[in-house]
């Protein structure tokens, strides 16, 4: 037996030992809040990548829905493989409900906003503890982590606006980081309160902020021009009529009486109940503050906007960052090139290419235009083949081929225009290679164009035409290459409020298609349903030997060519979830 | 001379619920009929099925003390002294055998025991206590390995279908080497942790794939504890029930030498069927026709199909026959050697496995790469005891496994033919007439993939390398020196496992540029009839090998245990006190830890009132320190009613009445996601930049929001169980009535978005599961033949009591008080008419849509629904004659004429079937025996989308022929086709419904085994034992839903059916002992 005792305790012996070993001996592979937002971290090396995760929440327009733009849910285009089941087709028909998309399907950015602002939070929350060493270039004695911290804020403060032109008045959170004990069943705020909200923010955070012209290794961050730019487009969005003076509660509960729970009954949750023509004063103001900075100017080639940088490229105020490549082409561009892959996901509809003027600047349906319908696309508005490819613009050293049967339509099997045109916008200079060139692919959020139509625009609207106004469009025009002609870039001078507003539409429509506006700048304008009713076109080119017949067709399946834009959807719903389980939840009108 | 053995099929409810297979055996022996005299000196060997049975005692009936042991090779020699002439053998876990001693055979007699799991005093290790099955409280069945070693599949999993109580599986692949089922005990309970049983074999925690790779020739027992009372010691581990599997050990006397080979053919259980060109042009054009569109085919086209005039530009290629085989082959090869002397026992066996895939061989034999299926498997196992002294024995196991499974490198074979839009019966002939491959040229097969023949010939393989290394050191020392029947054991178990994953391919993956693939044009002039596929010119590669992921674990568990067995009197007392340490390491994650303490005491009186009571006190690190220890205690009780005398009295058929009742709560630690989800962690996120010339960064983002509060699923388990056996041990049966309660269950709860991140999981659902199962067997014989039957029967059946989803868009979608896996669907009602379409059009034409508001506020409903997107002017185009139409309106919402998701309602049943069944019938004759098991599976459903069954999606099926035409609308049994079926109201992917979904139920002829047991004296020097069988697996199967779907019904989730066909196996083997 004492022989087996000796075995029995070493057996023991060893086991207790392996036995008592702690719990988590192993280090763990994630970082705690301390070591992201650390004491010792002069640098500021965890709590800058951070912050790098409040930037990639951004959204990123490129093909973003169903691989089209938000466009194409607009006058502008259409989506190529248009289905009822896809959430883009559905947008544009209005043929969704609240619980339809899920997170991040279709344009429901609920989820990717809140995402973001509570990142932003979070950075806000801790970044006061890192001792970062480094300064602000613009204010020597600062450091760089103030700078840091107003670019969460003004990163917020653009969650909210992606937030409150789709859906109204949303909750506001302030600094408040939730955690799983939390009350999370928040009642909207005003649509004036989130305004309010936004622009506060933007004037509280403006001087403490980069400026423009950036060091290229900071191009990219926030700046003071893009806090004054996002205040001046939440302003002008204050001041459009969908807002400003709502009336979308009767409207909508007219047209449909929809099937949420809790449908808003307080108008100034969808915007303010009382219009203020003051406000296109303030929008106009702001607009004015970007300009007078001078730190932007226009890029003198209009495609250049998106593919160059500073110091040659002055006008982008602020931009996602995008990896460089040509995901552009591989989506957008004309089919058929055995060597460049791509699919011509959006179709644009014959529409907009009405919309560009003549070389002149006089529309093509004036009489004096020169328009000539067999040969329509010469003679134009550069911007027009800058932003749509036509029949037989040159592309990868070819010619293109947009009629039946030609290279880019062949009519089998693959996905083909169903317009007649590809989208061009956003394109690298491919004209002249055999294969797609890489270039810059960040995603322009503001830019100085944008600026002086929202200045021409509110000028407008609160004193009605003004050679400033004018001014504006000239500098615009002048820029997409259009002749000064007699001094007016084409433009008829007026002086009926009505009648430049149309111009100024117009032009906006053109110079920033596909960036994301157009979808909304027809709701906010409430000419939504005058241009979203009606057909869609496109052309069909039919060549035979000698000859080139241009027919002009509806476009889109019998099922959803027609549109019955009702005006629920004026906004969009909040998403089913958000309001079935928070009785706080009001519903927008009509969903 | 004739013997008639017992056999047995029964389970008890303890101890060992055994076989479940009939057998039934005859011996007789093949000497001539000559008379000797009488000689009172009896001599022979005692074996079972599978060898001669060392230790088993032979006596003379009427004359107990006249007994004696057979030896090292099985043999006894009793001289007769009484006057009945008859001997009886008998051995522990196995029915008595009586001999009767006739003139002429008095030597040399064979006796074949039949084991039996009614047998009251057999002892098996349920929770590291040896526990006798007429003493035991738990719901435990087990089984023999020598039931289930001549089944011929690699894994053990597939064999316990239908033969254990309890027991649920589903085999959803017969790929080589990833065939073994998914199986579960009494069902699902859990809704987002692993429902999976703890599986331990010897000691060690497997997976269900370690499980698989076990050699079934190693295995001694496999128990299931499905109860509180035999859980309960494993504590935070036991919910979901536990899987025991021991291994073989060594027995005193001379070698044993057990030699088994097999060879097998394996053909598909079900071969699916496709339509030749003609048949599926014709269908083409009618979908077109049916669409307003048209024809794809003119009639040259289809005469060209239908003579096979143009074999290259109008093919007609069965893809099914070409790439597969019919027939394919597996060999089993197994030996082991077991034996030992008062101080060292051993058994050590080898065995070596190969099962081959289906596919033909296409690959160049220059490459030298076999891209077809196959598995191999080479396992190794030393088990030995050591008594070092009087009081300690020591015991050293030590395992290793090598496998290869190999399969096609690119894509599966089976989901490719089965796919419209890679390969159909016209897209391109099988090889091309120079010999080249061609391409898939039809203008439904728009990317032009190369031909699957030549993917398979080119594609290279995955390959998967598995080794696994098991050591188990233990020592048992005897404390009787403290006080009687205490002992003290320890041990230590090291597990390592590795896969790594080995790929030969091709550098680059576009298949189009790298496999030569042409389109054969005869029309064209010689020299330009052959075109490569557009736009990607081929350009010569050589394979590379290149490894891919490599995935380990290693296992070390440590266990103290001491064990008290005493008898004082009337009264038993058992105890055990266990320290259990376990950490698994897998690659670079965290190990995971549990540690334990857990206890049981047992007391006894007179074997008729039982009582157990058992508890664990353990804890998991995925827990925080404050949530991480818990208590599962439970009990016990039994009463052994047939020990009493009034029973006795009262009922003399009874040989046993014992009930049985069990209590308690046992946890399951598997929260699904991140390994410590009660810390809030902060991970590397997505990528950003500045500058103009960018050097991305990864970001750094928060995680999921931790749950500090989180900790292990509770399962309040309630058990009452009969065991009886009837009429001398011949009927028996053990019933059990389960409930069980799994609450504070992981979900996520329902929360708003604003909160702005990821939702933890918190304890907060609640899942009832309670049925039934057991066992009824019965065994007897007529004269010489014996027979046995055996009823295997479970049920059981889950309902979600209380989970905090996520807000349903519809009330009829909300899945509380159904079950786990719930389908939702549509009613199906008929097929649209014309008329119909007719009237809802005029309908909406008249009011803009399919229902207004009248004067008086009401709304007025078109009465033929249509679906949703249908119901406009325009919309109502894209309706059909010969659609579904599906039923408007449920109990939770009014019809609308609508047909949308608000008009869904819960359908047929969640996959997994909730009643198996099993029926083991065996019959014996002298040295024959033969054995069937059947085994059924009920209330499940299949609904089979996409690939498997949707035109232009599927390849044509022959359902498709009776698809609905103007001409059949009353015989069809498919509705109307489309080329775009998938976007119309009769998919099933988008509009599920009880039209596609089948409340399956199938029964399977499982396994037979027919064999011939030689007598001795004809078995030449030194083998002591032979047999010869024949044994099935999966050989018949009946379903009912073959008129509809053409896959096998294990299909479980696989909606699309595409796996690889699960196999029929007929299987010939030899097993030598010497």
């Amino acid at each position: 037996m004492m022989k087996n005792y000796k075995i029995i305790i070493f057996l023991s012996a060893v086991t207790l030992i392996t036995a008592c070993k702690k719990y988590n001996t192993f280090p763990l592979s994630q970082q705690t809040v301390d070591r992201v937002f650390d004491a010792r971290d002069s640098l500021g090396a965890n709590a800058n990548k951070f912050l790098l995760t409040v930037y990639s929440q951004v959204i990123n327009g490129q093909n973003r829905i169903d691989n089209n733009y938000l466009d194409a849910a607009t006058d502008d285009a259409v989506p190529t493989a248009a289905a009822i089941s896809e959430p883009l087709t559905q947008i544009a028909t209005g043929t969704y409900t609240s619980f339809t998309f899920g997170f991040g399907s279709g344009d429901n950015v609920w989820s990717a906003c809140y995402a973001g602002i509570r990142s932003a939070n979070v950075f806000i929350n801790n970044i006061d503890v890192v001792p970062v060493q480094a300064t602000m270039p613009n204010i020597p004695n600062l450091s760089m982590k103030y700078a840091w911290k107003n670019e969460a804020r003004f990163l917020r403060a653009y969650f909210y606006f992606q937030l409150i032109e789709r859906y109204g008045g949303v909750p506001l959170i302030g600094d408040k980081v939730f955690n799983v004990g939390d009350n999370v069943k928040l009642p909207r705020n005003t649509f004036e309160q989130c305004v309010n909200y936004i622009v506060g923010e933007c004037d509280a955070i403006k001087d403490t902020l980069l400026t423009a012209p950036l060091a290229t290794s900071n191009y990219g961050r926030v700046t003071k021009g893009a806090a004054l730019a996002l205040k001046a487009r939440v302003l002008l969005y204050a001041a459009s009529p969908l807002f400003n003076g709502t009336t979308l509660i009767t409207e909508a509960k007219a047209g449909n009486t929809g099937i949420g729970p809790r449908v808003v009954t307080d108008p100034n949750i969808v915007g303010y109940q009382v219009a203020d023509q003051n406000r296109w004063k303030l929008a106009a103001d702001a607009a004015n503050d970007v300009i007078a900075l001078k730190a932007y100017s226009l890029n003198p080639v209009f495609p250049d906007i998106f593919l160059d940088y500073p110091p040659s490229n002055n006008e982008v105020i602020f931009a996602k960052i995008v990896d460089a490549g040509t995901n552009v082409e591989n989506k957008n561009g004309p089919i058929g090139f055995p060597a460049a892959n791509s699919n011509g996901y959006t179709s644009p509809t014959q529409d907009l290419v009405d919309a560009f003027p003549m070389l002149s600047g006089i529309d093509i349906h004036a009489a004096n235009s020169g328009f000539k319908p067999d040969s329509p696309y010469a003679h134009r508005d550069p911007r027009l083949q800058q932003t749509v490819f036509v029949n037989e613009q040159v592309w990868l050293n070819t010619p293109l081929q947009l009629f039946q049967g030609g290279q880019s339509i062949p009519n089998s099997g693959v996905p083909q225009t169903v317009t007649g045109y590809y989208s061009h916008k956003f394109m690298g200079e491919s004209e002249r290679v055999n294969n797609y060139v890489s270039h810059n692919e960040d995603w322009t959020i503001f830019r100085y164009a944008e600026i002086l139509l929202n200045y021409a625009e509110a000028k407008n609207e609160f004193s009605g035409p003004s050679p400033d106004v004018y001014q504006k469009l000239f500098e615009v025009r002048k820029r997409a290459g259009i002749s000064q002609g007699n001094g007016t870039y084409g433009l008829t001078i007026t002086a009926d409020k009505a009648v430049l507003r149309g111009i100024i539409q117009n032009e906006r429509r053109i110079e920033m298609a596909f960036e994301e506006q157009r979808f909304f700048d027809i709701r906010r304008w409430k000419i939504a349903p005058t241009q979203m009713n009606p057909y869609k076109h496109g052309v069909q080119i039919v060549k035979s030997v000698g000859e080139t017949t241009i027919n002009y067709i509806n476009v889109l399946p019998d099922v959803y060519k027609q549109n019955t834009f009702t005006p629920n959807q004026y906004l969009q719903p909040i998403p089913y979830n958000e309001v079935i389980g928070n009785l706080q939840m009001q519903q927008n009108p009509g969903w | 001379m004739v013997i008639i053995n017992e056999y047995s099929t029964k389970s008890t409810n303890k101890v060992v619920m055994r076989k479940l297979i009939l057998f039934f055996q005859i011996i007789f022996t093949l000497l001539p009929a000559a008379l000797y005299a009488q000689d009172n000196v009896v001599s022979g060997t005692v074996k079972d099925i599978s060898g001669i049975l060392p230790g088993a005692t032979v006596f003379e009936k009427g004359l107990p003390s006249n007994a004696t042991i057979t030896n090292g090779e099985g043999r006894f020699r009793l001289t007769l002294k009484g006057q009945s002439n008859v001997i009886v053998a008998r051995f522990i876990g196995y029915t008595p055998q009586e001999y009767h001693i006739t003139a002429d055979k008095h030597a040399n007699i064979d006796i074949i025991l039949r084991g039996n799991n009614q047998d009251l005093n057999e002892v098996t290790i349920v929770g590291f206590t040896p526990q006798k099955r007429i003493t035991s409280t738990g719901a435990v069945s087990s089984i023999q390995g020598s039931e289930i070693r001549t089944v011929p599949t690699a894994n053990v999993q597939n064999t316990l279908a239908g033969r254990l109580p309890g027991i649920t599986t589903v085999q959803v692949s017969g790929q080589p080497g990833k065939d073994a089922s998914d199986f579960f005990i009494r069902g699902q309970s859990s809704l987002n942790a692993s429902n999976q049983p703890l599986i331990l074999v010897d000691d060690i925690e497997y997976t269900y794939d370690q499980l698989q790779q076990i050699n079934v020739n190693e295995i001694e027992t496999i128990s299931i504890l499905k109860d509180a009372s035999s859980t309960a010691i494993y504590g935070i581990k036991g919910a979901n029930g536990v899987l025991i599997v021991t291994t073989r050990r060594g027995k005193a006397g001379a070698p044993k030498f057990n030699f088994r080979i097999e060879g097998g053919e394996q053909s598909p259980t079900k071969t699916p069927k496709f339509l030749d060109s003609y048949q599926s042009a014709t269908l083409v054009n009618q979908a077109y026709t049916n669409d307003g569109l048209d024809p794809v085919f003119n009639q040259a086209d289809l005469d060209a199909f239908k003579n096979g005039s143009d074999p290259y530009g109008h093919p007609n290629t069965d893809w099914y026959d070409l790439i597969f085989r019919k027939h394919t082959y597996q060999a089993n090869a197994n030996l082991d050697i077991s034996g030992g002397n008062s101080r060292v026992k051993y058994f050590i066996s080898g065995g070596a496995f190969n099962q081959n895939g289906n596919t033909n061989n296409f690959n160049d034999p220059q490459d030298l790469v076999n891209t077809n299926y196959y598995f191999t498997r080479y396992d190794f196992r030393s088990n030995l005891d050591l008594k070092a002294n009087k009081t300690l024995t020591l015991r050293l196991d030590v395992t290793t496994r090598f496998a290869d499974i190999n399969a096609p490198g690119f894509n599966n074979p089976i989901g490719t033919i089965y796919s419209f839009q890679t390969e159909n019966s016209f897209s391109a002939p099988f090889i091309n007439p120079n010999g080249t491959y061609a391409y898939n040229n039809s203008v439904f097969t728009p990317t032009h993939a190369p031909t699957l023949n030549a993917q398979l010939a080119n594609g290279g393989y995955t390959h998967s390398r598995r080794t696994d290394y098991n050591v188990l050191v233990g020592a048992v020392q005897d404390l009787s020196s403290i006080t009687d029947g205490l002992t003290l054991t320890f041990r230590t178990a090291f597990a390592s496992e590795e896969d790594y994953q080995l790929n030969t391919s091709f550098l680059t993956d576009n298949l189009k540029n790298v496999f030569p693939s042409y389109y054969f044009n005869p029309k064209k002039p010689v020299g330009a009839q052959y075109s490569r596929n557009p736009g990607s010119p081929f350009t010569y590669s050589t394979y590379i090998l290149f490894g891919g992921t490599d995935l380990y674990t290693n296992n070390t568990n440590i266990q103290i245990f001491s064990n008290y067995d005493r008898t004082f009197g009337d009264n038993h007392f058992t105890g055990l006190l266990l320290l259990n340490q376990q950490e698994i390491n897998s690659q670079a994650d965290a190990p995971s830890n549990t540690r334990g303490l857990s206890g049981k005491i047992g007391w006894d009186y007179k074997q008729k009132i039982l009582v157990d009571a058992n508890a664990a006190y353990n804890g998991s690190d995925r827990f925080s320190a404050a949530h991480r220890n818990g208590f599962f205690p439970a009990i016990g009780l039994g009463y052994v009613l047939s020990k009493e005398d009034f029973f006795k009295k009262a009922f003399p058929t009874f040989d046993l009445f014992k009930l049985r009742f069990s209590y308690g709560v046992v946890g399951s630690d598997g929260v699904p996601g991140s390994h410590y989800s009660y810390q809030q962690t902060y991970n590397g996120g997505s990528k950003y930049s500045f500058g103009t010339s960018p050097t991305t960064y990864t970001g750094l983002s928060e995680g999921s929001l931790a749950n500090p509060d989180i900790t292990w699923e509770r399962d309040r388990k309630m058990d009452l169980g009969l065991d009886i056996n009837l009429f001398k041990n011949t009927l028996s049966a053990t019933i059990d009535v389960f409930r069980d309660i799994r609450y504070d269950e992981f979900v996520q709860p329902s929360l708003s978005n604003i909160l702005g991140v990821g939702v933890p999981y918190i304890n907060a659902g609640k899942v009832k599961d309670q049925g039934f199962d057991g066992i009824i067997s019965y065994h007897n014989n007529i004269g010489k033949v014996q027979y046995s039957a055996g009823f295997v029967f479970s049920y059981a059946k889950n309902t979600i009591l209380q989970e905090p989803l996520p807000q349903p868009g519809f009330k009829n979608l909300n899945p509380i008080g159904l079950p786990i896996g719930q389908t939702f669907g549509y009613k199906f009602i008929r097929y649209y008419t014309q008329a119909d379409i007719d009237a809802a059009k005029a309908f909406i034409n008249e009011h803009g849509k399919n229902s207004y508001l009248d004067g008086n506020g009401h709304t007025v409903v078109d009465p033929i629904p249509v679906p949703a997107g249908a119901n406009s002017g325009i919309g109502i185009n894209s309706l059909h004659a010969g659609d579904l139409m599906y039923k408007d309106g449920n109990e939770y919402y009014a019809a609308d004429g609508v047909i949308d998701k608000s008009d869904q309602v819960h359908i047929g049943y969640p996959n997994l079937p909730n009643t198996t069944l099993g029926l083991n019938l065996g019959v014996a004759y002298k040295g024959f025996s033969a054995s069937f098991l059947f085994q059924g599976a009920f209330n499940y459903s299949v609904i089979i989308k996409g690939t498997g069954i949707e035109p232009f999606q599927s390849q044509f099926q022959p359902i498709d022929l009776k698809a609905w035409t103007p001409a059949t609308a009353a015989t069809a049994q498919f509705p109307r086709l489309s080329s775009n079926f998938i976007g119309t109201v009769n998919s099933p992917t988008n509009y599920p419904s009880d039209y596609w979904l089948v409340n399956a139920y199938y029964i399977r002829l499982k396994t037979i085994d027919i064999g011939w047991q030689l007598p001795s004296n004809l078995l030449p020097f030194h083998v002591n034992n032979a047999r010869i069988y024949l044994s099935a697996y999966n050989l018949v199967t009946w379903d009912n839903f073959s008129n509809k779907y053409q896959q096998d019904p294990e299909v479980s989730s696989n909606s699309a059916g595409d796996q690889y066909i699960n196999e029929r196996v007929v299987n010939v083997g030899v097993q030598l002992g010497f």
